[in-house]
């Protein structure tokens, strides 16, 4: 196949790319009252991008020498990428405007980070893995210090760009082991490399690989950038940071461990189940102990990532290829719902920041119910899904993961995952328990009304019911994209 | 039998009802507290067409089936036997009756209060109907959020203390429910090739040892949390104390029923060796639950929290006929389930109209009322005189059915039950006493010229109840007629058990 041929399947991440020069140039010519045709624009190009996606559905095939693959799981995390920068697009103008936070660059660096993600699904090489990788977390650093003026802002972009370039680093280092004992950097040929291999050497790589690579999903103990990170953060920035790194992540431990590492996933599964446990209930222990709501969802971030990771224990775990599999899908349907519920819980946090002084707190929550109705059933719908009450997406998510684990012969983590969803479904009831069961401040803080940021929020909450009752098209969509990868 | 689906129907035209709230203003009070009605109605409308229920027919009857999660072999099958048919009519009745009394004590947030009781019909009625695993643990899930709200927003002074621990104590039986559910459901699958969560084809497979142990463990938790049995019932009291009173009424009338139709429709049958293995313990606890939670209520100051007492005490008559497996036992169990929704649904809605009144429930407090409320009075005797199970009032029938079968069990344990039927008398007698007889006490008299006997919809509301406790105590043969064939079913799955080899009783003789 000539080049020419190979830039067709790469459509998406070129769209991507043009979009965000054409996005920066846009911005130069836009006066200030203007600048919110960026949001419009952003939208429509990613929806661009993700009807580019379409024709190449299917095709399976890997371009550039082996660097780069487009098969079905890509397109997947790809589509899943582009559903996430919609909402973030749409959610963050109202927050960010009112903070005179620049529109233009925002949506630039979210269009970098969105790239980045897409690379990483693609691909097939441990190079291409890093580059992405570094494109997706570069602009997660700057966003999360976006707020220039802002103290924490600034302490969480600091702390995590620290830990990140470190993390980055030892998964570095772990690349160069695993080159180094196999001799090449592709996915698929270390996993032929290390069929029946095991040593003391590759022990060193897959620790360095695992500390990398759960760093960036931010399991418990590596964990602890993330509630600084996300409560400096704008809060709908926040909200991308949580689900769109690490959909990425996922997608590198997806590509590292259940494909370049697949032989060796008797080895690493012993681990993986220890950071599952721990980050699930590390996490939701902390978050029961957060008065902040912003800080509250950053500790129930962790713990959701516990859950995502149960699904590659049970694909580590599972007895045969078909259960192996479902294991791959249910992180792939975890991360996709996760991300839709997510990004919108963050959001109404941001409407009830319209106050400069309010850091998201739980008494900002108070009488939400009779003083914004709508609001706050819609609230109530994403943090039931957060909890996992069907018929919500977070329900079926979760339902997925524990059928995977189950499946897998893993009956006690499952036990483990639905004692935790119970702990943790005090801390979200709580939000609920606020809203409408105590009364408003005196003087209760305004909510952003914002048409751009209810239509958002409208659409993710039907998004969230709709994906819960009938996820039908999607499984079919899912088990197709899984099973690109065995 | 007509091709109208039914079922959906009754458990559907609630949510409609419920949605069509959404676009009425909500200071249309009038017209808010109407459509609810209306669609509780309709709905209890529609379950009437059960009574065409042929108990001499197939098991299941007004099947309906759709694909829903091919992939997953979750799909939506509905059907209703002869316990499904009584309680879902029993269901709608009871929601109908507080969604009427609701009619003047709701004032606040009315339309959020009648979309949340409807969407907890929703939920309820889909757990008697549904027939497959999965659909039932949706709908299991779906009447424990509007309870919730119910209980948290519309409720007494501690009721976000008790709204968070009925929930938090639910959700965590019914989530080890779901990994049951799923593990049996995969095992079937693994085992047959065919992954279904269909409840036909999942019950009567012979599952292994190990996973019925554990498997009923997990239904056990969240069907015993629900009913709820000792020592799982402490949630109980406060929800009811703080529950508005239309809340109770469902409380109390159906969602512990929730807990004992679990236990008939999905433990029995599907995990029948376990359940037989188990049924010592189950026996033991529903005594123990039965002795407590009379004894408990003999020392209640307040009114409502002896009613939520005695309701501990009458369910742990539920569990004891359910697992003593016999005819007699087992029918009990389910009359004694629609009696007690019937009587304590009605001793809820009087103590709450005296509670609007006075806004105190001590019985302390209380006395004399006979003679300022003579009407108020002679009903709130009859419920009390068939919550005693006085013959010819339904709450008879039902023990008089458990002990009979407890009796064929084990004397011992027929004889403990039927003491306490004793001690129930004495303190329902003397709760009666201390309210209505004696002088008023002086906290009675600065609220006494205001009382009023019943009004009118109070009446209206308590009208369908008391001629069932009365019809059904004097003619029980429609419920006994309607439910005998699957109580014979569920004994034939338990006689045919083998019980669990790692765990056998050895006063058990086996």
């Amino acid at each position: 196949m000539d080049a020419v041929d190979d830039l067709v399947t790469l459509l998406p991440e070129l769209i991507l790319s043009a979009l965000v020069l054409v996005v920066i140039t846009v911005d130069l010519f836009l006066s200030r009252p203007n600048k919110w045709l960026l949001t419009p624009l952003t939208v429509a190009g990613l929806i661009l991008a993700g009807a580019a996606l379409i024709p190449v559905w299917g095709t399976n095939e890997t371009v550039y020498d082996g660097f780069y693959v487009v098969d079905d799981l890509s397109l997947f995390f790809k589509g899943a990428t582009i559903v996430i920068g919609i909402f973030s697009a749409l959610f963050a103008p109202a927050y960010l405007v009112s903070r005179r936070l620049p529109l233009g660059e925002f949506n630039a660096m979210l269009l970098f980070a969105l790239i980045g993600m897409c690379v990483l699904a693609s691909s097939s090489d441990l190079i291409t893995l890093f580059v992405g990788l570094e494109l997706m977390v570069m602009p997660g650093y700057l966003l999360t210090g976006f707020h220039k003026t802002d103290r924490y802002s600034n302490e969480g972009g600091l702390k995590y760009f620290l830990l990140g370039s470190f993390a980055s680093a030892i998964l570095l280092f772990g690349v160069a082991w695993t080159y180094g004992l196999t001799g090449t950097t592709s996915v698929v040929g270390i996993a032929a490399a290390l069929e029946g291999q095991m040593s003391g050497a590759l022990l060193v790589a897959i620790a360095f690989l695992t500390v990398g690579g759960t760093f960036k999903i931010a399991a418990v103990p590596f964990h602890y950038w993330t509630p600084d990170a996300y409560q400096g953060a704008p809060t709908p920035i926040t909200g991308f940071l949580s689900v769109g790194p690490k959909l990425g992540a996922f997608a590198l431990l997806v590509r590292v461990f259940a494909e370049a590492l697949a032989p060796l996933r008797a080895d690493w599964l012993g681990v993986f189940l220890v950071l599952t446990v721990l980050t699930m209930t590390v996490g939701n222990v902390i978050a029961l102990t957060q008065v902040n709501v912003k800080r509250m969802l950053a500790y129930s971030s962790i713990a959701h990532t516990g859950y995502i990771m149960a699904g590659l224990a049970a694909y580590a775990a599972a007895p045969t290829r078909e259960l192996a599999q479902r294991g791959i899908e249910s992180i792939l349907f975890y991360v996709l719902g996760y991300g839709v519920m997510n990004i919108a819980a963050f959001a109404v946090v941001g409407m009830l920041q319209r106050d400069q002084s309010r850091f998201g707190g739980l008494n900002s929550f108070a009488g939400l119910a009779s003083r914004a109705p709508a609001r706050a059933a819609a609230m109530t719908i994403l943090l039931l899904s957060l909890t996992g009450i069907p018929p919500t997406v977070g329900f079926f998510a979760k339902l997925y993961v524990l059928l995977a684990t189950v499946d897998a012969g893993l009956q006690w983590l499952a036990v483990v995952i639905v004692l935790n969803a119970a702990l943790a479904a005090y801390y979200y009831l709580r939000v609920i328990v606020t809203m409408y069961m105590r009364d408003a401040e005196s003087e209760p803080a305004p909510i952003d009304g914002s048409p751009l940021g209810s239509v958002a929020l409208a659409l993710s909450v039907v998004g969230v019911v709709a994906l819960g009752l009938f996820p039908g098209p999607i499984l079919d969509l899912l088990r197709a994209s899984a099973a690109s990868i065995f | 039998m007509s091709d109208l689906p039914v079922l959906s129907l009754i458990v559907f035209t609630p949510l409609v009802g419920a949605l069509l709230l959404l676009f009425v203003p909500g200071n249309a009070h009038r017209l808010i507290r109407w459509i609810a009605l209306l669609a509780s109605l309709a709905s209890f409308g529609f379950s009437l067409a059960l009574l065409g229920y042929d108990p001499a027919g197939a098991e299941f009857q007004f099947r309906e089936e759709l694909p829903w999660i091919p992939a997953f072999g979750m799909s939506y099958i509905l059907g209703v036997d002869g316990i499904s048919v009584v309680l879902v009519i029993l269901t709608t009745l009871l929601s109908v009756v507080s969604i009427f009394y609701s009619w003047d004590p709701i004032t606040t947030r009315v339309k959020e209060y009648y979309a949340t009781m409807l969407l907890l019909m929703v939920g309820m009625l889909g757990v008697f109907v549904s027939l497959d695993l999965f659909l039932f643990y949706v709908f299991w899930e779906i009447s424990l959020i509007p309870m919730y709200l119910v209980i948290g927003i519309w409720g007494g002074p501690r009721r976000v203390y008790a709204t968070v621990k009925f929930v938090i104590y639910t959700l965590v039986g019914s989530l080890l429910m779901l990994v049951a559910i799923l593990a049996v459901a995969i095992a079937h699958g693994s085992e047959t090739g065919t992954f279904t969560f269909a409840y036909e084809q999942l019950r009567g497979f012979g599952y292994a040892e190990s996973l019925q142990g554990l498997a009923f463990v997990a239904f056990f938790l969240a069907f015993a949390i629900k009913v709820p049995m000792w020592p799982l019932h402490t949630w109980l009291p406060d929800a009811h104390v703080e529950a508005p009173t239309a809340g109770s009424i469902i409380l109390a009338g159906v969602l512990l029923k929730l807990g004992g139709y679990g236990f008939l429709r999905y433990s029995i049958p599907l995990l029948p060796d376990a359940s037989v293995a188990f049924a010592p313990i189950i026996i033991g606890l529903a005594v123990i639950a039965i002795i407590y939670g009379a004894l408990v209520a003999m020392v209640q100051p307040d009114l409502k929290k002896l009613v939520a007492y005695s309701s501990v005490s009458h369910m742990g008559f539920v569990m004891l006929g359910a697992f003593v497996f016999n005819q007699q036992g087992l029918a009990g169990a389910v009359f004694q389930m629609v009696s007690h929704g019937i009587t304590t649904g009605a001793l809820f809605l009087l103590v709450g109209i005296i509670y609007e009144q006075t806004h105190d429930r001590t019985i302390a407090h209380m006395g004399g009322l006979n003679a300022r409320l003579p009407h108020y009075a002679a009903i709130f005797g009859l419920f009390t005189f068939a919550s005693i199970g006085l013959p010819g009032l339904s709450g008879f029938v039902g023990e008089f059915l458990v002990v009979l079968g407890a009796f064929r069990y084990s004397g011992i344990v027929a004889a403990l039950a039927m003491l306490v039927v004793i001690v129930g008398a004495v303190y329902m007698l003397w709760m009666f006493q201390r309210v209505f007889f004696t002088v008023p006490s002086g906290w009675m008299r600065a609220p006494w010229p205001r009382l009023r006997d019943m009004s009118r919809n109070e009446w209206l509301s308590l009208a369908p109840l008391i001629i069932l406790v009365v019809a059904l105590g004097v003619w029980p043969a429609p419920v006994l007629d309607m439910i005998a064939a699957p109580v014979d079913r569920i004994v034939e799955a338990a006689s045919g058990a083998q019980g669990l080899t790692s765990l056998s009783w050895p006063w058990m003789g086996r």
